[in-house]
């Protein structure tokens, strides 16, 4: 191997690892952030009615959490509702909520009209409401 | 792995090729894995995270 050929190797080697590296501390930063934000919130919707009337609701939904299977099957369920879309309707929806960017920016990045991104983020969240309502009828 | 063999994965992986992608992941596991150990902890669900995000960015790398 002469020294250009080498030189060439490494230059793309080191621009793609460099770019990985950005992106990947980028994402675990994103990762974090949604977790200190998932540890800060309790949202009253999903705090089950029946634990209202027990004598410590706050220590039983923990435990309910906190036991396997509990919320791990909504996941799953959420998980195979989100492989049923089409992949740019993926695309949409991983860009704004797992990288948290605008509906604009978007419009921008995949070149398509601003409406269209909400038309397609619209009927992804219809649809995937729809997979998951119709795998709860199933299940009970 | 030389020069061609890479620029020849990275092409695939960039254009969404699934096994090339997978060749990424396995070279780059242990980048992956320095950023998670980093957090104190192995974070199964932080792995699965990154990899994720890899599969979705890597066709914004620009070649």
């Amino acid at each position: 191997m002469n020294h250009q050929e080498k030189s060439e190797r490494d230059e793309l080697r080191a621009r793609f690892t460099g770019w990985l590296e950005v992106t990947l501390y980028r994402a675990k930063l994103n990762y974090v952030k949604r977790l200190e934000r998932e540890k800060s919130f309790v949202y009253v919707d999903v705090f089950p009615e029946e634990l209202w009337v027990s004598e410590n609701p706050e220590r039983n939904w923990i435990q309910g959490i906190t036991e396997p299977g509990a919320f791990q099957f909504e996941e799953e369920r959420l998980e195979k509702a989100f492989h049923t879309l089409s992949e740019q309707r993926k695309e949409i929806l991983a860009m704004l909520f797992v990288e948290e960017r605008t509906p604009k920016e978007i419009a921008g990045q995949m070149d398509c009209s601003l409406q269209h991104v909400y038309k397609q983020r619209s009927r992804a969240l219809k649809q995937l409401k729809q997979m998951l309502e119709k795998g709860g009828e199933e299940n009970e | 792995m030389n020069k061609e063999d890479f620029r020849s994965i990275l092409t695939g992986a960039v254009s969404g090729n699934h096994e090339d992608l997978e060749k990424i992941l396995e070279l780059y596991m242990p980048l992956i894995e320095k950023i998670i150990i980093s957090m104190e902890i192995l974070d199964e669900d932080l792995k699965q995270y990154l990899m994720i995000h890899i599969a979705l960015q890597i066709g914004k790398f620009p070649m």
